[in-house]
């Protein structure tokens, strides 16, 4: 117990230092994904049977495989294949490519998600708003698009929650995110090792992080309550 | 849709097929580093050799890229890496090479172009300290259950043994293992051992006994790498000029060091 | 002058023809019921008066001018369609509410949004906004709805959520207002309210075209009945001419049903 009240701080400013690599990536994520899981939930509904192929296909290809699988691809395969390593050899290179793989991977589940709200808006509501004589885009804005919202936030939320645990998945492409700050102290890194505890300790920072979250995201949920 | 699906199936095939008999580059990794006017060394956080104080790579393998470097004129960048993935990490160009106290296995040696050998190291079997005095030499290891690094040469040598083993994700995790009770004894690098076993650390219960091989470490560069022939030139000259043995001598690796 | 032409409107689904053939004239301030078994074509047919489908053929003229001329493309421009949409309201058998809005806000939107696109609404925001409000409070009171004004849908029962869609559509004064069953989705003791403030509409001479299955009702309020079978139809006129002397035997047939199942 003594030992780990000495190495406390030493501890905590380098989990300190992985949890910011990991609050970057969860909100460059969400960033990036939401608007690109609408273009790609509008590519999947498309009447230009092509792309609405090729979408679903590009869709079938992200979930059905590993996201720790498109990291390494992402990260390595340009360096591997075509001698060209786009990400350069730094920190910056790693989180730009463990974001790149994030946001592709949770923009198609987000798509998905965007899809079943989109759809479950029931056809009456559009109509009603062309009769009204509205344009297209003041019935999404104006009608369909807070109905969506409302039928998407419980999904999402559960796919944000999931996203908070899975940016630990990056050090695979050795992003150094907190779970990789703390199992530094079991090999030993800044005169602390074979210390396991810190590698549990991380667990208070995810708690934390997603229990503020879902605190948030329940809220949003109750203001949408408002309407049926 | 069956048209697309076939163009959609060729291009990955032809993407597979160029991934396996891709040609390298034909710009020499001297040219390219002078170039970028920097040497990315890929390390992990690993003292003695490579570790981090005051927010800066140091170690014996550190301080001698760092003096590689210079000798070359270029900046030196340390990045860590994935261990297992140490050989993408070179091959697709992420780093130009593995500086890690890295041992030279058969593995190592057939995907990489490796410096001369610099440094010995030898496996060491980690057990609980009560009861450790029965276990003195290979035979009294018969019956335990190891835990070892997946891919290290420790599992090469419990392997050889004809031990039963577990293979784990890192030398750290081995120790886990043991302390947990989850395996009876471990097999890590001596040097690393020095540093994470027995009084002061998180694993005071346990220590080391039986070595199992000796070894050794080199730096390791992509095939046909120019710079490893470069490195090697560069290690007999510090070597003959002394800043090389006072460098090991900072780091306490002296007796270990391979003269060149 | 009649204040609605329809002729030759044609419609169908991949092969299946759903409107073969109609024609029938609405003169101003007259209530045209639409009767017929379900799938018979009326709902379409108030559809394609709406611009929620485009008929194949036929022709719409409303006061003399040519919304819809299934030979002329130009006619059925995307662009032009939604001003020629607002010569029509249309109440749905399922409401069709807003659920994010109060009963207010839903008459006000689209008049809002109309207004919004007018050059003058920049200087006089306030005033127009006040109008619309207006309008839309008079309308509900209207409707007897002066108390749930500021309910959302899901507080209104099915009877208060019509009138509201009632309110809605006459908010953008359009020269037709049709309904589309409007008392099919509601319980049996919740329609007579619905009836009621259709009737008073009917009173204050409101142009409307009804697409019904309250038989008693269609023949009290209407001025002219047209029963469609098939996609055709089979017999128009007065209501005491189809009602009481209906010429062909499917209308019998279906008048005999449709009694029993009142």
């Amino acid at each position: 117990m003594d030992i780990i009240i000495d190495q406390l701080p030493i501890v905590i400013k380098s989990l300190n230092i992985g949890f910011i690599q990991t609050l970057k990536l969860f909100f460059v994520t969400l960033i990036g994904a939401f608007p690109l899981g609408l273009i790609i939930a509008f590519g999947s509904m498309s009447r230009f049977l092509p792309l609405r192929y090729l979408t679903r296909f590009i869709v079938w290809i992200i979930r059905g495989t590993p996201l720790m699988l498109q990291m390494l691809i992402v990260y390595y395969f340009p360096g591997l294949v075509f001698h060209n390593n786009i990400w350069g050899s730094g920190e910056f290179g790693r989180f730009f490519a463990a974001s790149v793989s994030f946001v592709i991977n949770y923009a198609c589940y987000f798509s998905e998600i965007y899809r079943g709200g989109i759809q479950g808006v029931p056809v009456g509501q559009e109509e009603a708003g062309l009769v009204l004589g509205m344009t297209k885009s003041q019935i999404f804005f104006k009608v369909t698009l807070l109905q969506m919202i409302k039928r998407i936030v419980p999904p999402i939320s559960n796919e944000i929650i999931t996203l908070v645990k899975d940016t630990s998945l990056a050090r695979i492409i050795a992003l150094q995110e907190i779970i990789w700050a703390g199992q530094a102290f079991m090999k030993g890194s800044q005169g602390i090792s074979g210390q396991i505890w810190p590698l549990f300790f991380t667990a208070i920072y995810y708690l934390l992080f997603s229990g503020i979250l879902t605190v948030l995201l329940s809220k949003l949920e109750k203001k949408l309550n408002y309407f049926r | 849709m069956k048209k697309f699906l076939a163009l959609v199936l060729s291009a990955v095939m032809v993407l597979s097929l160029a991934a396996c008999g891709g040609s390298k580059n034909s710009d020499s990794d001297m040219a390219k580093i002078k170039d970028k006017g920097k040497l990315v060394v890929g390390i992990t956080d690993f003292a003695p050799m490579d570790f981090q104080e005051n927010g800066e790579w140091v170690g014996f393998d550190a301080d001698m890229a760092k003096a590689f470097a210079e000798s070359l004129g270029v900046e030196v960048e340390f990045v860590e890496i994935d261990w297992d993935n140490k050989i993408m990490e070179l091959d697709s160009g992420s780093i130009d090479c593995v500086w890690n106290g890295m041992t030279l296995t058969d593995e190592v040696t057939a995907a990489m172009d490796c410096s001369n050998a610099y440094c010995n190291n030898a496996q060491i079997v980690i057990v609980p300290a009560e009861g450790s005095e029965k276990y003195t030499d290979t035979d009294s290891l018969a019956g335990l259950k190891f835990a070892v690094e997946a891919g290290s040469a420790g599992e090469k040598e419990v392997s050889a043994l004809g031990l039963d083993y577990t293979p784990v994700k890192s030398q750290a995790d081995t120790l886990t293992e043991v302390a947990a009770g989850t395996s009876d004894a471990a097999v890590i690098d001596s040097l690393m051992a020095a540093a994470m076993v027995g009084e002061g650390t998180g694993y005071e219960n346990l220590t080391y006994t039986v070595g199992l091989n000796s070894e050794q470490y080199g730096v390791g560069f992509r095939k046909g790498s120019d710079l490893c022939a470069a490195l090697n030139d560069f290690f007999k000259k510090s070597y003959e000029d002394g800043s090389m043995i006072s460098c090991a001598e900072k780091y306490g690796v002296q007796a270990a060091l391979i003269a060149q | 002058m009649a204040i609605l032409e329809i002729e030759n409107i044609s419609k169908s689904f991949d092969r299946t023809k759903v409107l073969k053939d109609i024609s029938f004239n609405v003169e101003q301030g007259q209530v045209t019921s639409i009767i017929g078994s379900s799938g018979s074509g009326k709902t379409t047919l108030l559809r394609c008066l709406n611009f929620l489908e485009r008929p194949d053929g036929g022709i719409i003229r409303v006061n003399n001018e040519v919304l819809f001329d299934a030979n002329d493309p130009e006619t059925y421009k995307e662009s032009t369609i939604r001003t020629k949409r607002l010569h029509f309201g249309l109440v749905f058998q399922s409401f069709n509410l807003f659920p994010q809005y109060t009963a207010k806000k839903n008459v006000m939107l689209a008049k809002e949004l109309l207004a919004k696109a007018t050059p003058e609404y920049k200087e006089r925001k306030k005033e127009i906004h006040e109008e619309i409000e207006h309008q839309a409070e008079m309308l509900l009171i209207q409707m007897g709805l002066k108390d749930r004004m500021n309910n959302y849908p899901h507080q209104l029962s099915g009877g208060q959520c019509q009138r509201v869609a009632i309110a809605r559509a006459l908010a953008l004064e359009p020269d037709i207002l049709c309904f589309d069953e409007p008392t099919s989705a509601l319980d049996p003791e919740l329609t007579g309210e619905v009836l009621k403030v259709i009737k008073g509409l009917a009173d204050k001479r409101t142009t409307m075209i009804i697409v019904t299955h309250e038989m008693a009702f269609a023949k009290e309020v209407s001025n002219q009945v047209i029963f469609m079978d098939d996609g055709y139809i089979l017999e128009q006129g007065t209501p005491e001419q189809v009602f009481d002397n209906p010429q062909m035997e499917r209308t019998k047939h279906f008048l005999a049903r449709a009694h029993i199942t009142e």
